[in-house]
């Protein structure tokens, strides 16, 4: 390590903060090339929703990458973030941030309190908790008119933020920029003192506890934060999409989401990204456009099942370290030459 | 109707729903014991063999009988096929994997049920068409007192076979601990690959008697694996017995709360209940404690 100053585009590129920024850059564009006519209007919404379920997937990532656990409730808490924000901004015409906060709120004591009684008792407790949950939840959403408007479904119109009346470029913007947030947060949260204590629960649940790390303290509190993640993502796809019905979310987005990380790779942040771009972006930008394949209802679905199957028997760090990989190999190979010479 | 024909109404209906519930439940609890895989899918595997009978009824007129006599030959070949790609080739040490990996499975059959046997829902007839008996005032059709019968006879004679022959006991070894019963001589590999045949098998016939009761669709044993996860839970995971005798439990006691009760909160009543339930005995009716060993 030298202590000499190290220029300036070095200093950028190995800032973690910055790089988000700068990744999040290339999706604030998005909106200007849609108006220049370069993609279309649709793709936009597309791109807006694999954000939002990237969010909500980042929050799963932290659960299943450090401690194992799975939760299969991620839909439905996203469903009640989501349901919970349109009825505060519809019917008691509350800001935007005061229904993001409580939208937040409410899903994480509900996971809380899932958490503690099935925490208790050992991990597999909570993947069926949470199912059960998101079923009750589920049958809620469909019921409770008067609350979620059951099957009609719950519809608002693009809110007020900081004054400024938003409009479908702006919201794109404002979902961009709850992402970057999120990611920043996201490496902070493991970088510091929780990020180490997750990591040795996650190295060896017995020497963690030996080092005096409380594992059912841990568990719930990424638990919960898993589940607030799910609440501001569903928060965010009713401010986008301004519609939800039942249907959204249901045990197969819940899977979607396992998926993403699965493929993205676990502990990995851009990796959730990239996962989410390849489970939601393959069915709307590539199968949709296939002949014969485009017409089968069910193929991603298969597909994606198939490549959780595949990921995790072949290849379990995901496709986040194809990269590290392929340079590991080039070395392998050079190395090779170089020996054989 | 009297008070006890009501009663023995509500006990001969729930007998039904709480056959099916068991034999998931067990079917779950097979698996599990044997593999450590807790195996999401199980529901959906049964769903599409159910669609499979459905379709060779509907489409190819095939008698009831024969076609299940087919969808249990594909279940078995379904959960070979499983377990030799899948399961083997996770080892030991990735519970977690396993686990995520049947959620896997969930997606790819969920998906290729439609692209299959096409989107409309399809219909299931019934073993015995019509016929109810009556007994004591409650009546009950022959088609449930067959569902019932079948359900016990099926349990009784998979309880037989563990407890009473070498195959079984080679199971319960493997379930206790598949290391020391490799060593022992177990054949682990065959008790891993019959444990998941057998649930094939479970699963389809639980599909096959709640399938005339709804329509033959994708979600069809979505809440049936719910009962049955749950089922394990009250019962305590240690046993093979517990999720069974959980399973009746699961499936009577909706059906007094909703009489008794309100019936429109009875499941969720239900689910409270066993949130109780469950933080007074964690593990469960038969529990004993899980031991993790460092």
């Amino acid at each position: 390590m030298s202590l000499e100053p190290q220029p300036l585009f070095l200093r950028i590129y190995r800032n973690h903060h910055l790089r988000y920024i700068v990744f999040g850059l290339i999706f604030a564009s998005l909106p200007y090339l849609s108006n220049w006519g370069f993609i279309r209007v649709s793709l936009l919404t597309t791109v807006a929703s694999i954000i939002i379920y990237a969010i909500a997937a980042l929050g799963l990532n932290l659960l299943l990458g450090y401690s194992g656990l799975v939760s299969l409730g991620t839909a439905g808490f996203m469903g009640l973030g989501a349901y919970i924000g349109g009825y505060l901004i519809n019917e008691w015409s509350a800001s935007v941030w005061i229904a993001i906060l409580v939208a937040l709120l409410i899903p994480t004591l509900v996971g809380i309190l899932v958490g503690l009684v099935s925490l208790r008792i050992a991990g597999i407790y909570l993947a069926i908790a949470t199912l059960c949950v998101s079923e009750i939840l589920l049958k809620t959403f469909a019921e409770l008119e008067s609350f979620t408007g059951g099957m009609r479904g719950l519809t608002i119109r693009f809110p007020v933020i900081l004054g400024v009346q938003m409009n479908r470029e702006l919201m794109f913007m404002f979902v961009v920029i709850a992402l970057i947030i999120m990611m920043m947060l996201t490496h902070n949260l493991v970088s510091g003192q929780f990020g180490r204590a997750m990591h040795a629960m996650r190295g060896s649940e017995s020497a963690a506890r030996a080092m005096g790390i409380n594992l059912f303290k841990y568990r719930l509190i990424v638990f919960a934060i898993s589940t607030a993640y799910a609440g501001l993502a569903g928060m965010l796809y009713v401010l986008y999409i301004r519609s939800s019905y039942p249907t959204t979310w249901d045990i197969m987005l819940s899977l979607n989401l396992v998926a993403i990380i699965i493929i993205g790779g676990l502990r990995s942040i851009y990796g959730t990204v990239i996962g989410a771009f390849v489970v939601f972006g393959m069915s709307d930008l590539v199968l949709r456009r296939l002949p014969i394949i485009g017409d089968m209802a069910g193929i991603p679905y298969v597909i994606t099942g198939v490549l959780i199957v595949v990921m995790i028997l072949f290849y379990p760090n995901g496709i986040r370290y194809i990269p590290q990989d392929i340079k590991k190999l080039i070395r392998k190979i050079t190395k090779r030459g170089v020996q054989n010479v | 109707m009297s008070e006890f024909s009501t009663f023995l109404q509500l006990t001969l209906r729930s007998l039904e729903t709480g056959s099916v519930y068991a034999l998931m439940a067990l079917s779950i609890i097979i698996i599990f014991r044997t593999s450590l895989t807790l195996h999401f899918a199980q529901g959906t595997m049964a769903m599409f063999c159910t669609f499979c009978i459905a379709f060779l009824v509907n489409s190819y007129n095939l008698p009831l009988w024969l076609a299940l006599v087919c969808g249990i030959i594909i279940a078995a070949i379904m959960a070979t096929l499983v377990d030799f790609l899948v399961i083997r080739r996770t080892n030991a040490a990735s519970v977690d994997g396993r686990k995520i990996i049947t959620l896997g499975l969930i997606m790819v059959f969920i998906g290729l049920a439609p692209m299959i046997f096409g989107s409309n829902v399809q219909n299931l007839p019934r073993f015995i068409p019509r016929g109810d008996l009556s007994i004591a005032g409650a009546s009950i059709s022959y088609n449930a007192i067959l569902n019932i019968a079948s359900g016990l006879a099926l349990m009784g004679v998979l309880f037989f076979i563990l407890q009473y022959t070498k195959f079984g006991l080679a199971i319960r070894a493997t379930a206790s601990n598949e290391v020391t019963a490799r060593l022992m001589g177990v054949q682990t590999k065959l008790v891993t690959l019959v444990a998941w045949i057998v649930a094939g098998i479970l699963g389809v016939v639980a599909g096959v008697m709640i399938a005339p009761a709804t329509t033959v669709n994708v979600g069809l044993m979505a809440p049936i694996q719910l009962a049955a996860l749950l089922a394990c839970v009250l019962g305590g995971f240690q046993t093979f017995y517990g999720p069974v005798i959980g399973a009746y439990i699961i499936g009577m006691l909706p059906n007094y709360l909703s009489y008794y009760g309100s019936s429109v909160w009875s499941i969720q009543i239900m689910y409270l209940l066993i949130l109780l339930f469950l933080l007074i005995r964690p593990n469960g009716i038969i529990g004993k404690k899980f031991i993790k060993k460092v």
